[in-house]
């Protein structure tokens, strides 16, 4: 009984978890438009699934601890349109991302550019961001 | 045949008012997105996607029929939730609620007065999500996973554009003001 309770807990927590992770918000409501940052650190996961995609990093911070990042991206199939694909995230890679800090979570961010090592660029902001320039015409 | 005039067939009565729905709704538009859209839409898009772990990609998808069943069962959910969207006299939100984001989300009263403006617009982009469900029903009763990742994505365009409409309309400029004070 105390199992099943347990497990009743796990998949709610993790339902909920997804939920909060997809719900639809505008974009100024979740992200601050005035607190761009540029991340340089290395992609550790990346997650290729809709609405939006989800890139992990590890940045080092000025005290050397290791601050790991949620970074939202734009749906798969935008990512594709601007030539990213599943076999650029190779295992170790580092990347610069340029984007936006979540308001309430501030290891949250809203990526708008993804510059690989090799200075490879693409365009990974989700629809309804600031048009700061990053969208390629 | 008939000659005379007190022969002839009487005026139509008028036709009865019409009868008041037997329906009623008890949740309000926000609710039934929490409670109904939201939920089910997250079990389509979460049922297929890949995952890169340190390089190595691990591909998700429903992998019994149980598991495509509970797919189908979330994906019907969002379509006949459409109807629910589309039904008269719903009410935006609960009473005395206000908007999740002021300043970037509407409140109520004003996503109220949008669909009052635009009541066939409303309609229109409920049935595009319904309409959009339609090609992950089918990649579902094929046990076709890329077919349903490509629905999903179509699915997401619905929501999004109707949310840019009725919810937050003024949020693209509002945030790329912000953006351009910031740099």
């Amino acid at each position: 009984m105390k199992t099943k309770f347990f497990l009743v807990l796990l998949v709610t927590g993790a339902l909920c978890a997804v939920q909060s992770a997809h719900a639809h918000h505008a974009f100024a409501a979740e992200y601050d438009p005035t607190k761009p940052l540029t991340l340089n650190g290395v992609v550790t996961k990346m997650e290729w699934a809709n609405p939006h995609g989800w890139i992990y990093m590890d940045t080092k911070e000025k005290n050397g601890s290791v601050k790991h990042w949620t970074i939202e991206t734009a749906a798969p199939s935008q990512l594709s349109r601007h030539g990213l694909k599943k076999a650029d995230f190779v295992d170790g890679m580092t990347a610069v991302v340029k984007g936006y800090q979540g308001k309430t979570d501030p290891a949250l961010a809203n990526g708008r550019t993804l510059v690989l090592k090799d200075g490879r660029s693409f365009y990974i902001g989700s629809v309804g961001g600031p048009n700061d320039g990053a969208e390629p015409r | 045949m008939c000659l005379f005039a007190g022969c002839s067939k009487p005026a139509p009565e008028a036709p009865p008012p019409p009868a008041a729905p037997p329906y009623h709704p008890v949740a309000s538009i926000r609710e039934v997105m929490n409670s109904v859209i939201d939920p089910n839409v997250d079990v389509v898009w979460n049922a297929v996607k890949t995952v890169i772990d340190h390089g190595k990609p691990t591909e998700h998808a429903p992998a019994n029929d149980e598991e495509w069943a509970a797919v189908r069962h979330s994906a019907l959910t969002v379509s006949e939730g459409a109807n629910l969207l589309m039904m008269p006299g719903r009410a935006v939100a609960p009473p005395g609620a206000g908007s999740l984001s002021p300043g970037i989300e509407l409140a109520p009263d004003q996503v109220r007065a949008l669909i009052d403006k635009s009541p066939s617009g409303w309609n229109q982009f409920a049935r595009a999500l319904q309409e959009s469900l339609q090609p992950a029903l089918a990649a579902i009763d094929k046990k076709d996973p890329q077919a349903l990742f490509e629905a999903g994505d179509k699915i997401d365009e619905v929501c999004e554009s109707c949310h840019q409409v009725f919810w937050y309309p003024e949020q693209g400029a509002s945030a790329s003001a912000a953006s351009a004070q910031a740099r």
